[in-house]
């Protein structure tokens, strides 16, 4: 009995793969589990930081997915790295030109020395 | 074939038939005359009792939607700049105007989502965790509705033994989710029918090949 339930198991995870579309076109890294866990403990946000730094420096830059350079950006400006926030919003622009008036706005932010208190 | 078999084919051939009978297809009509290239996902409004659960949601909504070819904004960024604008409250966001929120961060498009279910629910020896979510997607540019999506994942661990192994087994699950339930899988399982599924999902984005050009499908 073990073994035949060991036999149709394969069938039935297929047949329910079958009804979704599930290939990856970005490599994500722990981006998920590491948001996850910064919601879970605010005291994480280095480790989340990390995670995205991750994915920028070892992933191919066509499977760096959308938002990854902003997200990274922005907790570099929470920190006062404001010029290293303002090449990771310039990334972000340059890779996906959906984002640029949100970039261009957070590069003004990020370039005005009163607007940054104002961010935190 | 012994009646374990049969059953297992029978199972295996209704979840397949699950998946082919299409539930009624959605209206992509407005959505197609829009084509939105980018969706600003909001902070989640939350109807359940959990106060932690908008926030875990968000950590799993932005991968299916990029993996289906769209560009999302970041969601945290969105979610804490939004709160420095004061606009932390997701309730005043959702009431709020979709073509605002358009021309702050520039998007084709806004993903509301309504927590309508987050909770485990126990008994003696089972307990059952249940997600409930509304998907809505409206135009930045006009406010129309262009999208929407409900879905309904329950987690209900059974005994698989039977006797008194399987009933201490499935006490053991139950406690173990009553100790900490895990909502994630549920989750990812509900985004993933809310968005992949053909007729009722979400069309390919433009960073899908097949973007605009699959219509028969959606």
């Amino acid at each position: 009995m073990t073994l035949r339930v060991f036999l149709m198991a394969p069938i039935l995870v297929a047949s329910l793969a079958g009804c979704v579309t599930n290939h990856q076109r970005y490599d994500w890294g722990s981006y998920d589990p590491s948001l996850y866990a910064y919601y879970k403990d605010p005291t994480k946000a280095a480790e989340f930081a990390e995670s995205l730094a991750a994915i920028i420096s070892t992933a191919d830059s066509h499977q760096i997915p959308p938002g990854i350079y902003a997200e990274y950006g922005y907790l570099q400006l929470q920190e006062g790295k404001n010029s290293a926030a303002v090449e990771l919003f310039k990334q972000e622009e340059t890779h996906w030109p959906e984002s640029k008036v949100f970039m261009d706005r957070m590069i003004k932010v990020a370039s005005t020395p009163t607007a940054q208190s104002s961010t935190k | 074939m012994n009646p374990l078999s049969k059953m297992l084919i029978v199972g295996a051939l209704l979840m397949l038939a699950g998946c082919a009978e299409a539930p009624k297809r959605y209206d992509y009509a407005h959505f197609r005359i829009e084509a939105p290239r980018s969706i600003l996902i909001v902070p989640v409004t939350n109807k359940s009792v959990d106060v932690n659960a908008p926030d875990y949601f968000l950590a799993t909504i932005a991968t299916p939607l990029a993996e289906r070819g769209y560009y999302v904004f970041p969601v945290n960024m969105v979610k804490s700049v939004l709160s420095d604008d004061g606009l932390s409250d997701a309730n005043l966001v959702h009431a709020g105007d979709p073509r605002r929120l358009g021309e702050l961060f520039g998007a084709d498009a806004v993903m509301y989502i309504s927590i309508e279910r987050w909770d485990a629910r126990y008994a003696v020896l089972s307990t059952a965790v249940t997600v409930e979510l509304t998907y809505t997607i409206k135009s930045a540019h006009t406010g129309q509705e262009l999208w929407s999506n409900h879905q309904r994942v329950v987690y209900q661990p059974r005994a698989n033994g039977g006797g008194i192994g399987g009933l201490l087994a499935n006490a053991i699950v139950a406690a173990i989710a009553k100790a900490a339930p895990n909502y994630m899988p549920l989750a990812h399982q509900a985004n993933n029918g809310a968005i992949n599924i053909k007729g009722t999902g979400l069309p390919a984005g433009p960073y899908d090949g097949l973007f605009g050009k699959d219509t028969s499908d959606y």
